[in-house]
């Protein structure tokens, strides 16, 4: 047959083709080179002291990425829900939720470190699950779902705290919490990594991993990309929508016990605005909101690339009003280039 | 006087597949000019060309003897061409009249929308094509014969010197087929350049004055449609002679798979235009192709539907027996695991994943097979895939191409191969050949013909009576939901099935 022949048509040897994975190279990596050009503007904004420069300097890169690691730890969950074309809105309310839960256990009620983290987790994952199974069985709107899992999460928190925050002193004593869970807000790893960085690569590293190797991967990038195609060809729609959402419910949650420990204390109007911060991380990186398409490494890159941002603004004094400016201006310039990604 | 439309060495390709190369196409005022080839010839790309759908070419264009180069479809539009695309371009929600005057609405004294006037215009343009359409009904609620009107009204309603049709007949009744080729000699009389593409050779020598073939991108033959016979013609564009389009039936067929006994699905909230099973028996054995007849909405996707647990919610009563054990598939997962496959009707919205890989869209059914604890043997499904495309023929690039760039018929082939790696004893097959080549065509019926003979049981639903009668083995007519007749294809022909169908005898169901 003439098929053999037209299908060894010169495969990737030919020029369009070439031409075209490159540019699809550049913009499947467009994050990365945001990344670098924002990280290179930093080093040259830089305010400079005795001839060093500031940003450059081993704490302030410290801070950056600590900074980043709780809002990167929840942008790797909300690249989950966006890969299978679905929102979440109730990360930052879960991530407060986490953090209330995490003092009031330990404080409070003296519990161990693990038992208390443990409960902590588990209640996100359950929280997350139950919001993918009101979107996916009922078919609620992911929009609609997680709107409302916001202020259940919010109002959780509020109540569980009695609408106070409530401060992490550490000790063996009575309402202390133990040592152990401080050791995770100030022990670094190596002496030059913070444990919430430390986290927070895990996080990213594995979950890199897993939609990389995983089957599970291929069906949620199957239900991004066309959900009835999907479910005809046998996908079990409903449980990876689950899964997705309790898996971003699940970091949210880790999040937030970040979170308390690097604050010392567990607030519940913690983590305001941060779902928002995560899907501008999120978009930034690449990930198409249809669904179907993008990748937890642009997210990564994303998220750094506002922390780097938000640093060297404040490094510089720059009025948080125009930094805001500044952000939104990021995200439409990141979105506006994810139009020009070649046609296929 | 130059040439309406004069196209020189135009060439496009889409990564490794070359869809044009070196075409020259020249449209005459008052002229139809039909466009033969095979899906993947290249017709669909030369006319998105044409129409500024596509605007990076090689080649040149010159409408009326001047050069033009389209930046998209709105410069084309205000050149006088227009397209009337396969894939209907309507506004669900939006009535007849809104969705002709879209973009260009009639506005009264004031600058508001004038309703009035858009709807008397709209029965003016539906009556000229001789359809009887009330212009306020929602478009999403005609059948997709009538949208196909809709378009061509709309088409025409734009005054253009060019038109391009794609396959516009492809959901007509025969008398409404009628009036769209009175439409078109009317067009013509009037110097309206008129392309059109199709795959049905009798309307091409009806309404042509030229036919053009493509094949693999270029061009192969031009002709008088008049002077040669539809074989010579299939000739053309397959580019090897074409003894019988159909696999002969091979009658040894063993035990029985299948067997439907008074099948009636009664819906929770049944859906207008739904024709769930209303008292379906059937059987299908081992090694035999069967055709599901019917006329529209007499119930073939519904029954498949119901076969694989796709359809709407609801109280089953009968019975459905795989092998002699009674089954109830309440979804995909639990079909596949009985050993059911199903082809959908609509590859793009209901088959494939358009702008992920062949490999992804090939494997995702059987995943598990690839692999341990979740993790993908990269090489193994890679390995199924190709061993796929091999049988199947597929013509592609490379296997991370998106499937979306491959042709209709290489689409279809990949939703066949990805249910085929599943190993299914039964497949469920919905119009597999609708907007299908005639190559492709062949294919898939050679394929079936080796499913078969390998112990596959099949059950085929078509509504293209020359495919059911030479393909099946037997073919069972529905209407209105329940089984009316059975004939065995050795001794029947297509006017039986017809009648059968539309009522004219009544033949008890099946045992």
């Amino acid at each position: 047959m003439t098929d053999v022949q037209d299908r060894t048509v010169a495969p990737g040897r030919d020029g369009p083709v070439e031409q075209r994975s490159l540019a699809a190279t550049l913009f499947r990596f467009q994050s990365v080179f945001g990344l670098i050009a924002v990280f290179v503007a930093a080093i040259i904004f830089s305010p400079r002291k005795n001839g060093e420069i500031l940003f450059v300097s081993a704490d302030n890169l410290a801070n950056v990425v600590r900074a980043v690691s709780e809002i990167g730890i929840i942008a790797v969950g909300m690249t989950f829900v966006i890969l299978i074309g679905g929102i979440d809105l109730s990360v930052g309310a879960v991530l407060g939720l986490a953090a209330v839960g995490s003092a009031v256990l330990m404080v409070e009620n003296d519990w161990g470190f693990l038992p208390s983290v443990v409960l902590v987790l588990a209640i996100g994952l359950v929280f997350g699950a139950l919001q993918g199974a009101a979107t996916a069985m009922i078919g609620i709107q992911s929009f609609i779902v997680t709107l409302a899992g916001l202020q259940i999460a919010r109002g959780l928190a509020r109540i569980w705290s009695g609408g106070q925050g409530v401060a992490i002193a550490y000790g063996d004593g009575p309402k202390e919490a133990p040592a152990s869970f401080a050791l995770l807000g100030e022990r670094t790893f190596g002496g030059l990594v913070p444990i919430p960085v430390l986290i927070f690569a895990v996080v990213a590293i594995a979950a890199v991993v897993f939609l990389r190797v995983s089957a599970f991967s291929r069906h949620l990038y199957a239900v991004g990309g066309n959900e009835k195609a999907a479910r005809l060809s046998g996908v079990p729609v409903v449980r990876v929508k689950i899964a997705v959402f309790a898996i971003c419910g699940l970091l949210a949650s880790l999040a937030g016990i970040v979170h308390a420990v690097q604050l010392n204390q567990g607030s519940p109007n913690d983590g305001i605005g941060y779902e928002l911060d995560a899907i501008a991380a999120v978009v930034i990186g690449g990930t198409s909101l249809a669904g179907g398409r993008g990748s937890v490494a642009g997210t990564v890159a994303g998220a750094l690339l506002l922390g780097v941002l938000n640093n060297i603004l404040a490094l510089n004094n720059i009025d948080s009003n125009i930094q805001l400016l500044i952000k939104g201006l990021v995200i439409v310039a990141a979105a506006a280039l994810q139009r020009l990604r070649p046609a296929s | 006087m130059p040439d309406l439309v004069r196209m020189t060495a135009i060439g496009k390709r889409y990564g490794g597949v070359r869809a044009c190369h070196e075409v020259d196409f020249v449209l005459g005022a008052g002229e139809v000019h039909a466009l033969l080839g095979e899906n993947g010839a290249g017709k669909s790309t030369l006319m998105k060309i044409l129409s500024g759908d596509v605007t990076e070419y090689d080649g040149s264009i010159a409408i009326n003897g001047v050069p033009v180069r389209f930046g998209g479809p709105t410069d084309a539009q205000a050149a006088g061409i227009a397209m009337i695309h396969q894939e209907l371009d309507l506004v669900p929600g939006l009535s007849v009249a809104d969705n002709i005057f879209l973009g260009r609405e009639l506005r009264t004294a004031v600058r508001t929308v004038d309703r009035r006037r858009m709807e008397r215009e709209a029965r003016e343009l539906l009556d000229r094509s001789g359809v009887s359409l009330d212009p306020r009904r929602p478009v999403g609620d005609l059948r997709v014969g009538e949208q196909q009107l809709v378009t061509i009204a709309k088409a025409i309603s734009l005054d253009a010197r060019v038109l391009i049709m794609d396959e516009p007949t492809s959901a007509l009744t025969s008398s409404e087929v009628e009036r769209l080729f009175d439409v078109i000699r009317e067009l013509r009389q009037s110097g309206v350049g008129i392309v059109y593409i199709s795959h049905r050779m009798e309307e091409i020598s009806r309404v042509a004055d030229r036919a053009t073939v493509l094949r693999n991108g270029s061009i192969v033959t031009s002709f008088d449609p008049r002077e040669l016979s539809t074989a010579e013609v299939v000739e053309a564009m397959v580019g090897r002679p074409v003894q019988t389009m159909f696999t002969t039936p091979d009658s040894a067929t063993g035990d029985e798979l299948l067997r439907v006994e008074n099948l009636r699905l009664k819906a929770r909230r049944p859906r207008p235009g739904r024709r769930d099973p209303d008292g379906i028996s059937l059987t299908v054995r081992a090694g035999e192709i069967v055709g599901l007849a019917g006329l529209l909405g007499a119930g073939r996707t519904e029954l498949l539907e119901t076969l694989y647990g796709v359809a709407p919610g609801g109280t089953h009563t009968g019975r459905i027996l795989l092998q002699g054990k009674p089954i109830r598939p309440r979804g995909p997962r639990q079909a596949l695991a009985h050993g059911i496959g199903f082809v959908p009707e609509d590859r793009r919205t209901s088959g494939l994943v358009l702008f992920h890989s062949i490999l992804a869209n090939t494997v995702v059914s059987s995943l598990p097979a690839y692999g341990r604890l979740g993790v993908i043997a990269r090489r193994r499904e890679r390995a199924a895939s190709v061993r796929m495309a091999d049988r199947l023929r597929l013509k592609f690039g490379r296997l991370q191409d998106e499937v979306g760039t491959l042709s209709g018929g290489n689409q279809q082939k990949v939703v066949f191969g990805r249910m085929l790696l599943t190993e299914p004893k039964l497949l469920l097959l919905d119009e597999p050949t609708r907007g299908v080549d005639v190559g492709a065509k062949a294919e898939i019926y050679r394929l079936l013909g080796e499913l078969a003979a390998q112990g596959l049981g099949v059950l085929l639903a078509s509504s293209e009576l020359p495919e059911l009668v030479g393909v099946c083995d037997r073919v069972v007519v529905l209407r209105d939901g329940r089984d009316v007749a059975s004939f065995s294809t050795a001794e029947s022909g297509e006017g039986d099935l017809l009648a059968a169908a539309m009522g004219q005898i009544e033949v008890g169901g099946m045992p």
